[in-house]
């Protein structure tokens, strides 16, 4: 039973469904019993009106019989006396009885076979003894019942009509009230829940209802969501302030360092120390460069207004590479399978994660190793695959590669530990999945799946 | 030439100031758009070197006054706030170069001499470096009256270094010419030197290099 649940809770389904779901079978269901039930209640009814008619009758014709008008007929026709309508429908008929205990019984209504004039008719019967001139009659009057049942199939015909009418009426009415009653959720999940590109752009208009729930709903989201905008506000000045006051600093004293050595009056000695001074100071504003442009993806301070070809993109940062595989001799070896455009992007963004990724391809390679970059279709979307013949990852290692600052155990690469924080920002701004695949010794493989362009 | 320097930090613009003057301009400093406006309307200025965070204006409203009032000045806009839309709206609104802090003093001047070139052909379009000719307008070396083919970046590198002889250039002072804008992980690439090797390798081919000096631990120097 819990693995039914389990199973259950994994189709999901709108309110709206479940609503029309649970109207249609619970509907059904007083349906099939009050289908079911319908005959006897008819038949029951049916007879209780028989029934009364009959006992009526008997009255009366008893008290014909005592005023005497009968007794003629009885006698003249051995004691006993027959009549029925030409359709044999309905009959009267009395008979002489012999056991006087029937006397107390009194009247008894019965469904009974009757022969008249050899065929046999399906009757309801009233049996009513009485005395008459100290002879011991039983007076019956019969009414056919082959008309009940078709009473009984008019009626269920037409109930039948009634109930499905009624039950797609209220079907329906259900259905709309739901709707009505839901439409305030509904607005909710397409104003509030649908993902936006960042709360500034969000929507805050209240949405109004008459239901106290989705009034409360619609609130705390709008406050959440207030609270979120403040942040991200907040973070986007941080962001500037961080950038102006550090980088500024960083100028005076890089500008300082170059004046120095342009007036060359100093020794050999003190030259190579500012130099590295100054490359120092480099990985500081090129550290604080990284953290920002990360930060500013992450505070969707980038547009998309380019459309690339991601070919031809490739094309430049392999390109730019060039001089960088030269040196290690690195073999590079190009699959174009497809040719792609890809939009809306940020053309500068998408051309530093490729050469992130191609960078680092090159880093932790063996020299005369190759790099494989492959690119195709695939679905809707495109795939490129940058693979190297490096030095590769245990699977430990994979799990941190995108954690800033964190550098893989290397002595030959350098780096501050940012490249691939870069490469997944960039990649999450446009939707690019990335999947990495590594054995140590053997290489590692980058692969970027891009949305379809209509998609993104 | 005279170039106004707006920059309120002022460790900043005293250091532009001695570096400037060294390169023959006479420079003017000041330290808010106040006093920046009013020197630029009683001043004829070569370059306003203008950064935008100023205290007291926004340095893009400033641009846009002077523009207005017809200023022949080349405008470089300095900033730290590294904000593209404030890159975009500096070169629409007239600037003519945009220079993101930190920014190397060498990287400045080359990026005043591009502008000089490019505004009034003051200068010649050929450096001559002994038996070597660079065109900068058309972006070619020649020796005795062959081409030596180089790449762009190799171009690039051989055309800074000319243009600051007779100066050490460090490593990153290149680097940042050639990669400035590419952000990657790779700071201490000595990408440089191999770039400078097949530089040399290109050029000996055709005359004597004795001219490009490497200067040890530090960066390299055209001697001429």
């Amino acid at each position: 039973m819990p693995e039914m649940t389990r199973k259950l809770s994994f189709i999901p389904l709108t309110i709206q469904v479940k609503f029309a779901l649970y109207n249609a079978v619970s509907k059904a269901l007083i349906f099939l019993a009050f289908f079911t039930l319908l005959p006897v209640l008819v038949e029951r009814i049916v007879y209780e009106h028989i029934d009364k008619r009959l006992l009526a009758r008997s009255e009366r014709v008893l008290l014909t019989v005592r005023k005497g008008s009968i007794a003629d007929i009885v006698r003249e026709q051995d004691c006993s006396f027959e009549s029925y309508n030409i359709l044999k429908e309905e009959f009267v008929a009395i008979y002489p009885l012999t056991d006087i205990r029937r006397l107390d019984e009194g009247p008894i209504i019965r469904n009974e076979h009757w022969e008249i004039e050899g065929e046999k008719l399906q009757h309801r019967i009233i049996k009513r003894p009485f005395v008459y001139d100290n002879q011991l009659y039983e007076l019956n009057i019969g009414e056919g019942t082959g008309s009940i049942d078709e009473l009984k199939q008019t009626i269920q015909r037409f109930m039948l009509v009634l109930m499905l009418s009624v039950i797609m009426i209220s079907l329906f009415i259900d259905l709309g009230f739901v709707r009505l009653l839901l439409r305030p959720l509904n607005r909710i999940i397409r104003r509030k829940l649908q993902p936006v590109p960042s709360p500034t752009s969000f929507d805050f208009s209240p949405v109004n209802s008459s239901t106290t729930e989705f009034n409360q709903l619609d609130k705390r989201i709008n406050e959440m969501m207030h609270k979120l905008r403040d942040t991200f506000e907040m973070e986007k000045q941080f962001i500037t302030n961080v950038s102006h006051e550090l980088q500024t600093p960083i100028s005076v004293i890089q500008n300082r360092i170059e004046n120095i050595l342009v007036e060359g009056n100093v020794s050999e000695d003190v030259m190579i120390r500012l130099s590295d001074s100054q490359r120092t100071l480099n990985r500081m504003s090129r550290i604080i460069r990284a953290l920002l442009l990360i930060s500013k993806i992450e505070n969707e301070q980038y547009a998309k207004p380019d459309k690339v070809n991601l070919l031809e993109l490739l094309d430049e940062v392999i390109e730019e590479t060039e001089v960088q595989r030269e040196e290690r001799k690195i073999k590079l070896e190009k699959f174009f399978y497809a040719d792609e455009s890809f939009s809306p992007c940020n053309r500068a963004l998408l051309f530093t994660m490729l050469m992130n990724l191609v960078n680092n391809a090159i880093k932790y390679n063996k020299p005369e190793g190759y790099i494989r970059i492959t690119t195709q279709k695939s679905g809707t979307g495109f795939t490129i695959e940058i693979t190297d013949s490096g030095i590769g990852m245990d699977p430990q290692e994979i799990g941190g590669i995108f954690d800033r600052f964190k550098r893989l155990n290397t002595s030959t690469a350098e780096g501050y530990g940012l490249g691939l924080p870069i490469v997944k920002t960039i990649a999450q701004f446009h939707a690019i999945e990335i999947d990495v695949e590594s054995a140590p010794g053997k290489g590692t493989s980058f692969k970027l799946h891009f949305p379809s362009t209509d998609q993104n | 030439m005279n170039v106004l320097i707006v920059e309120d930090e002022r460790s900043l613009s005293h250091e532009m100031e001695i570096y400037l003057t060294r390169q023959n301009f006479n420079c003017d400093v000041a330290f808010n758009g106040k006093i920046a406006s009013e020197k630029i309307a009683d001043n004829s200025y070569d370059f306003v070197l203008l950064d935008l965070g100023l205290p007291d204006t926004d340095g893009l409203e400033l641009l846009k006054a002077a523009k207005k009032s017809g200023k022949e000045s080349a405008f470089i806009i300095l900033t730290a706030r590294g904000e593209v839309e404030d890159k975009i709206a500096g070169l629409d609104m007239g600037a003519d170069d945009y220079i993101a802090k930190p920014f190397s003093l060498a990287e400045l001047q080359s990026r005043m001499q591009a502008i000089l070139r490019r505004k009034h052909g003051l200068k010649s379009n050929t450096v001559s470096i002994h038996d070597f000719s660079i065109d900068i307008q058309n972006r070619t070396v020649q020796c005795k009256g062959n081409n030596v083919v180089l790449t762009k970046k190799e171009f690039d590198l051989l055309h800074y270094l000319a243009l600051h002889k007779n100066r050490v250039l460090t490593r990153m002072q290149l680097t940042e010419h050639i990669w400035g804008d590419v952000l990657e992980d790779d700071y201490e690439s000595n990408y440089i030197d191999v770039h400078v090797k097949n530089l040399r390798k290109k050029l000996s081919a055709h005359g004597s290099i004795d001219w490009l000096e490497t200067v040890r631990g530090v960066g390299y120097r055209v001697n001429a």
